[in-house]
């Protein structure tokens, strides 16, 4: 039902379809039964009229017979009234009329039976309703009734009555019954006709909206089609255009969409390339003199004992500006490697806990200085995963680095977890710590929490968000947890074999 | 004393590299152009060649691939602004024996040219031999059957290092530092890219080394009956 519904909601051809059908089914029912009511109205007054006619003056003649037998004494009324009643022995389906006579109480003859009818038909089909009226006044009065028979058969008509006083005799209640079995048969066959008529019109109006349905939502449906491949990013997908019609014309005007919507994305990846080209271009343009400049340092700097205190200072903060702009500058242009969709993975087996154990003893030294320590918890079974070494390694110095770096003297945590098809390296320090809110914004390029501490940080401002980029390309994640005061844990979590998406983290970001 | 031929377009650059390999006791020409760096190396004979990529008159690729037509001896180490795959892996192809990205430390420099220079198997006074061929380590020649076969010094060192203990099996790390002298480096593609080379100067049929074996997942070892004698 729910599908039905879910089908009917997304096909305008069955919607309009549908409509159609509703609408024309009204429309036609309302046409026919209107049409049906006036011709079976015609039909059965004019039968009603030529009945009334009829009647009438077989009631006069029956009156003037009964009136006349009053004038002789010999009469024989019993024979008389059932001349009268049964003038036809055929029933009212052939001669088209029955006959009822009644009499009322104190006739002044005797031998005749209160009620005569023709051919065994019920005195009851008399309409009680016209009895009453046709008492009531002298006029003819009729009404509309099914002619009853003793053998239960039953077929519709007219009763048409009226007082016979006859003086000296007393009164007599006549009716004459005519049937309307061959208006009845026309009413049939005129409902029948329109039936079928009626069916068939709908069927074609319904075989009509189909067809024109088709056609009219058609060029829709390619639209619809090629809009959709151009959402799929098929941007060269045009409409084909037949004629001049509104449906050509939207094929037109969606086709000049399509080529403005290409042009304009063209426009914007020309011009996102030729940033990201420029970028490129710039870290290259800066690497020469840099060597240059390095150089220089490092010659001066091997010269520092001879100098003057201020000046071999210089020389060194001249030398450690230069290895942080160096390192900006290699950044950068990774940066701008992932922004071109251009870094590539060079995937081999390799043992995590070495990796790990590598940068953590590249790194002892730095977190010395701050008076940190690097805690490494070593698994106790090789783990091997399938990654790029320079990438992993680049990923889990960056996390140290930024550990170390928001550490305020207190050590950092390192550990690694696996699951079947997934390894997790948690970095957790009891430093500084991140408001919930920034958690995800610490990947952002050169976003810093604080500003007004950004000066004493090492680091570029590029390594967290590098070091995000590395994990996507690994079909891995980065996890973020922090609290001010608390410090931060940050869980790295790869799959083990490449291509494959991460079916577990071993190692929660929250910790335990 | 050791001569270094600079090329490299940028004048400063290539100044400051002639002050610091002259501070370390080495001789330095420098050229600009790619086009003169050939004539000059005709002429010089240096021991070593220090070549950037991007130059005017002929690109580093090419300087290298005429340098190799004259030398398969000499030592070329690429010193190039891009870190790319696809530029490192063609200087190598075209012979280089070791590339420098920019900026790089002098000291590093330094350390790079002199494991270049050094002469391989100097603990081994005398021959060895890998399958089909002998070594000579003195007279730095491979032959086989008595007919030389021209190497390059660091494909020498290459298959030295592999011949010396036959049937180890040396990782791709472990290569990048006894025959470059890297200790942290994890650029396999230097490995990968002179394994190629010299396999198609040694063996008989590069695409079926019997020689230099591979073995999948860790790295390379000598084939065949190597041994010292």
């Amino acid at each position: 039902m729910t599908q039905l519904v879910q089908k009917f909601r997304r096909s305008f051809f069955l919607k309009v379809f549908t409509l159609t059908a509703v609408v024309s089914i009204i429309l036609i029912s309302f046409t026919g039964s209107n049409l049906y009511n006036r011709l079976e109205d015609g039909i059965y007054r004019e039968k009603t009229a030529s009945a009334i006619a009829e009647g009438r003056s077989a009631l006069q003649f029956a009156e003037y017979r009964l009136t006349v037998a009053t004038l002789s004494p010999t009469s024989d009324y019993k024979a008389l009234v059932e001349e009268i009643v049964n003038s036809t022995n055929v029933s009212a389906e052939e001669s088209g009329r029955e006959v009822a006579l009644f009499h009322s109480r104190g006739l002044k003859i005797k031998g005749i039976a209160p009620v005569n009818t023709s051919n065994f038909l019920k005195p009851e089909s008399i309409p009680n309703q016209l009895r009453e009226q046709v008492k009531k006044n002298d006029e003819i009065s009729w009404e509309r009734g099914n002619l009853r028979y003793v053998n239960n058969r039953e077929i519709p008509g007219i009763f048409i009555g009226r007082v016979l006083d006859i003086p000296s005799l007393g009164k007599f209640e006549m009716y004459l019954a005519y049937d309307f079995v061959a208006q009845q048969r026309s009413v049939d066959l005129i409902g029948r006709s329109l039936w079928g008529t009626g069916l068939l019109l709908l069927i074609l109006i319904l075989l009509t909206a189909s067809i024109v349905l088709r056609i009219a939502i058609k060029p829709i449906q390619i639209a619809a089609e090629s809009a959709e491949s151009i959402t799929a990013g098929d941007l060269k997908r045009r409409m084909s255009i037949n004629g001049e019609d509104e449906t050509a014309r939207l094929g037109i005007a969606f086709n000049q969409m399509a080529t403005t919507l290409a042009e304009q994305i063209n426009r914007l990846e020309n011009l996102s390339r030729i940033q990201q080209r420029f970028v490129s271009d710039v870290s290259h343009e800066l690497r020469t003199p840099l060597t240059t400049i390095r150089m220089a340092a490092d010659v001066i700097g091997e010269a520092k004992q001879s100098f003057d205190p201020n000046v071999a200072r210089s020389a060194e903060l001249l030398q450690s500006q230069i290895e942080k702009f160096e390192q900006l500058l290699q950044d950068l242009l990774e940066v701008s490697r992932f922004d071109a969709e251009a870094a590539t993975l060079n995937i081999a087996r390799v043992d995590i806990a070495n990796i790990v154990k590598k940068c953590v003893d590249d790194l002892s030294i730095v977190a010395n200085e701050k008076e940190s320590e690097i805690r490494f918890i070593e698994p106790e079974e090789r783990i091997l995963l399938d990654a790029d070494s320079r990438r992993l390694e680049r990923i889990i110095r960056n996390l140290l680095t930024n550990a170390i770096d928001h550490s305020e003297g207190r050590p950092v945590d390192v550990r690694i977890a696996e699951s079947p098809d997934s390894v997790s390296i948690g970095v957790r320090d009891y430093g500084i710590g991140i408001e919930k809110q920034y958690w995800n914004r610490v990947f952002d390029r050169f976003w810093r929490a604080d500003p007004s501490r950004s000066r004493i940080r090492g680091g570029t401002g590029l390594g967290l968000s590098i070091a995000k980029e590395d994990a996507a390309l690994h079909n891995g994640d980065i996890k973020v947890w922090g609290e001010i005061g608390k410090g931060a844990n940050f869980v790295l979590t790869l799959p083990k074999t490449s291509g494959d998406v991460i079916q577990e983290y071993s190692l929660s970001e929250y910790p335990q | 004393m050791t001569s270094i031929l600079v090329v490299d377009d940028d004048q400063d650059l290539a100044e400051m590299l002639g002050i610091v390999l002259n501070g370390v006791g080495m001789e330095v020409d420098l050229v600009s152009r790619g086009d003169e760096a050939i004539t000059v190396f005709r002429n010089n004979q240096p021991d070593l060649v220090l070549l950037d990529i991007m130059l005017p008159g002929a690109d580093g690729i090419e300087v290298c691939k005429e340098i190799r037509k004259q030398s398969t001896r000499v030592p070329i180490v690429m010193l190039t602004a891009k870190s790319d795959t696809h530029d490192i892996v063609r200087g190598l192809e075209a012979g280089a024996d070791d590339y420098m990205v920019k900026p790089f430390k002098p000291s590093e420099l330094v350390a790079r040219i002199r494991t270049r220079l050094r002469r391989a198997g100097g603990d081994i006074n005398g021959h060895l031999t890998i399958g089909d061929l002998a070594i000579d380590v003195v007279e730095h020649s491979v032959s086989r059957n008595g007919k030389e076969i021209p190497l390059t010094r660091l494909e020498f060192d290459l298959l030295v290092a592999l011949a010396k203990e036959p049937g180890r099996v040396f990782t791709r790390e472990a290569l990048l530092g006894e025959v470059w002298g890297y200790r942290h480096s994890t650029d396999t593609r230097l490995v990968n890219v002179h394994v190629q080379r010299l396999r198609a100067k040694i063996e008989h049929e590069a695409e079926n080394p019997q020689i230099i074996l591979t073995v999948r997942g860790v790295g390379y070892k000598a084939g065949g009956s190597g041994a010292r004698n």
